[in-house]
């Protein structure tokens, strides 16, 4: 090891630190000796989670099954901002596990993810890995790394979609609305039946911004979005499907259908609203069961439709990837992609679904009903696309995208102003970060 | 820190004496001057050595990544002071760092004239002890306690709501709406942050001795002559350390605002709240886009010098001869 390198791995080591924001010191634990059998796994779930429960029984089977020994830590949701640090030292874990925007923006962008062709050339249940995962999901070439190999291994996925109850608006489940204009006739309807049509938690840029991005991808496809932040000139806002997605956005936040008081409330108030009965739709995760189930009104059924289709194009919907990697200065990289095919065995993908109720990546497993709609529409469509349609450019979500979104969201701004604000902004972001 | 401190006033009055050392024919000094010089190095050295790898190396090394572009992990790129630039171009942190000078001196200004008139009437209540263990107690609570607190008071059906509809007022304010959120930190801050600064005050004012007041009450003055000539002169000492305080830690708020309008973990605060410790954070660890570390420690290190300065300033300004009573 030359002394610039050690230099900056020291002082890499040292960075965490003097942010002296987080206090993400690297586990001592991830210090294992480099046997054949021992594994250092980073999840990103916590110990008592629906999710962890089925992953620490996947892991006990392979233990008993293997001899090898597993040293699980259940960090919880910052495991990534933890990774960091980590990976500019040789204590690195051998595997961990995150949804994709994370682990691109940490090891897969940068260079720091180990291609799995193993772990994909893998039998388990008489199918190899790569054939497990639906074709459609890995054609998504941002996990794929340089070489064409993709670097993360898909167990779960998440997707949104507009979600009622069952129980008082059955008609939605027979008749979703066909299309935007169905779509706001179904809300006038609610509107007119004295209903507060819809909820949105407007604190949370990110669910503010799926109203825009999705309408834009909509109309002019997956990578749409992705294909106009990209862009340098910002010409790009100047056309007029981009104005049409704004204006969507809106009729949306102008038309009275939102909860009032969706501008100043703090979530989860306004999806607790929804879920007491007190609004008739909202546009979500594919988390949403999960998270109201706490204080979802008696009887209360959990269905969905798709963000409805606009100009008549197939709609391609999202599915965002939640799943394993590997750093390349793994100790164990054979074990840990052994460990992770191990995992989509059939019994824990099915325990994914129905224990803890999210969307398993293996088309032929099991789902819980409240998952019904959203499965349908993922094994329906023909294209999918990731939440945010991929975009990991430094800041530009937090600190470009997102302020103007909410304005336009919020009902501040109108769309022709959202426009020109964009365009400017995004052409003074990449003046500085091109 | 105060381990060093001593041991540098130890260190410095040795060297002050060496003159008069010199004509003794034991080179070295006293016995109690070698004693002492052999003691430096165990007491400072362990303070030193930890400062040292704790605080100045990471310094110096977020100096240096500043310098690079660099997503935390991977190759780094050398930009010489690009990032510096590119953070003081961005909109975004002058408004955050105006919102932290906002905090630093309105905050400031308000938590210190709240201090004061609460000292003078502490000082001859009745139950002033109670009084001031109910005051600091805000200061006990974690400001997480209080960014949660804000939904379930503040949100559209939320406790001030209910509390206003039966009064009559049918359109309350949007309390939680984006641009009014920092208004309400910051009055959440001086809340919570008045009772201590208010304690430490007292204690000052606790020191003046009762013949002073005595005086003042013989002489006819009013309670602000009484602040103005005997008070204030008096705790100046304690008011300047307490300023140096509130400097240091109005620059590093984040917590309170990272919950407040944070959505408690859901989302990111509106920029409007923004200050640039949050600003650092969001460009480090936003965790939806690749990590810009340069331009994050460039932040930090400007923040840094920001309290450097203002910390340097203040104790010339607030600089006055001790008033020995």
């Amino acid at each position: 090891m030359n002394s610039k390198s050690r230099i900056v791995q020291a002082l890499a080591v040292l960075a965490g630190a003097s942010l002296a924001l987080t206090a993400c010191g690297q586990g001592s634990a991830s210090t294992a000796p480099s046997e054949g059998g021992t594994l250092t796994y980073w999840s990103m779930w916590k110990d008592g989670e629906p999710q962890q429960k089925v992953i620490a029984e996947a892991i006990a089977d392979f233990e008993q099954q293997t001899g090898a020994t597993v040293k699980v830590q259940w960090q919880g949701r910052s495991n990534t901002e933890k990774l960091v640090p980590a990976l500019n030292t040789n204590n690195v874990p051998d595997i961990v596990d995150g949804p994709y925007a994370k682990l691109a923006t940490t090891m897969g962008d940068t260079g720091q993810a180990l291609p799995l062709g193993a772990a994909y050339d893998t039998v388990v249940d008489g199918k190899k890995v790569s054939e497990l995962v639906p074709a459609k999901y890995t054609a998504i070439s941002n996990i794929k790394g340089e070489d064409g190999t993709p670097w993360m291994l898909p167990y779960s996925l998440s997707s949104d979609a507009i979600w009622f109850d069952a129980a008082k608006h059955p008609e939605l489940v027979a008749n979703p609305p066909a299309d935007w204009n169905g779509f706001i006739a179904e809300l006038d309807k609610l509107k007119a039946a004295g209903e507060t049509p819809l909820a949105a938690d407007g604190d949370v840029a990110g669910y503010n911004a799926l109203w825009f991005t999705t309408a834009l991808i909509r109309t002019e496809g997956p990578g749409s979005f992705k294909t106009l932040a990209s862009d340098k000139t910002g010409a790009g806002w100047d056309a007029p499907k981009v104005l049409a997605a704004a204006q969507k956005v809106e009729q949306i936040a102008k038309g009275g259908y939102l909860v009032p008081g969706y501008d100043a409330s703090k979530w989860p108030a306004q999806q607790q609203v929804w879920a007491s009965g007190k609004a008739s739709l909202i546009l979500n995760g594919s988390w949403l069961p999960t998270e109201t189930s706490t204080y979802a009104a008696e009887g209360f059924q959990y269905s969905s439709f798709p963000f409805p289709a606009i100009d008549g194009k197939p709609a391609a919907v999202r599915a965002d990837f939640i799943g394993w990697a590997v750093p390349k200065k793994a100790k164990n990289p054979g074990l840990a992609q052994q460990l992770a095919a191990f995992m989509l065995n059939k019994k824990y993908q099915d325990d994914y679904g129905t224990k803890a109720k999210v969307l398993p990546i293996r088309a032929d497993a099991a789902s819980a009903p409240q998952m019904d709609s959203v499965k349908k529409a993922l094994d329906n469509a023909t294209t999918v696309y990731q939440g945010g349609d991929g975009v990991t450019y430094a800041g530009y979500m937090e600190k470009v995208f997102w302020p103007i979104d909410d304005q336009l969201f919020l009902g501040k701004i109108s769309a022709a102003e959202f426009v020109a604000k964009m365009k400017d902004a995004q052409v003074q972001y990449w003046k500085d970060n091109g | 820190m105060s381990a060093a401190t001593t041991t540098r006033r130890t260190a410095s009055s040795g060297t002050e004496r060496r003159p008069k050392e010199a004509g003794r024919p034991q080179a070295g000094g006293s016995t109690m001057d070698r004693q002492r010089r052999k003691l430096l190095v165990p007491f400072v050295g362990p303070a030193f050595i930890f400062y040292t790898a704790l605080f100045i190396i990471p310094a110096i090394g977020a100096a240096w990544i500043s310098l690079h572009k660099w997503a935390g992990s991977g190759p780094m790129t050398f930009v010489g002071i690009e990032n510096y630039l590119r953070v003081f171009r961005d909109p975004l942190f002058l408004k955050s760092f105006g919102n932290t000078l906002l905090l630093l001196f309105v905050v400031g200004a308000a938590i210190f004239i709240l201090a004061f008139a609460m000292t003078l009437v502490l000082r001859d209540m009745a139950g002033k002890k109670i009084v001031r263990s109910v005051i600091f107690f805000p200061h006990l609570i974690n400001a997480l306690v209080f960014g949660v607190l804000a939904g379930f008071i503040f949100n559209p059906g939320g406790i001030v709501n209910t509390l206003l509809a039966p009064l009559g007022v049918q359109n309350p304010p949007a309390w939680l709406a984006q641009d009014n959120i920092f208004p309400l930190i910051m009055a959440t801050l001086v809340a919570t942050t008045t009772g201590y600064f208010t304690t430490i005050l007292m204690a000052g004012v606790d020191r003046i001795p009762p013949y002073y007041y005595e005086d003042c009450a013989l002489a006819g003055a009013t309670p602000f002559q009484r602040l103005r000539y005997v008070i204030l002169p008096l705790t100046w000492d304690v008011f300047g350390t307490c300023a140096v305080l509130w400097t240091i830690s109005s620059i590093k708020i984040f917590e309170i605002i990272w919950v407040f309008g944070g959505s408690s973990g859901a989302g990111i605060p509106p920029t409007q709240s923004w200050t640039t410790a949050v600003y650092t954070y969001v460009t480090a660890f936003s965790g939806q886009s690749t990590p810009a570390y340069g331009a994050a420690t460039a932040s930090a290190i400007i923040s840094l010098a920001l309290v450097s300065v203002l910390v340097v300033v203040l104790r010339r300004a607030m600089r006055r001869d001790a008033v020995e009573f």
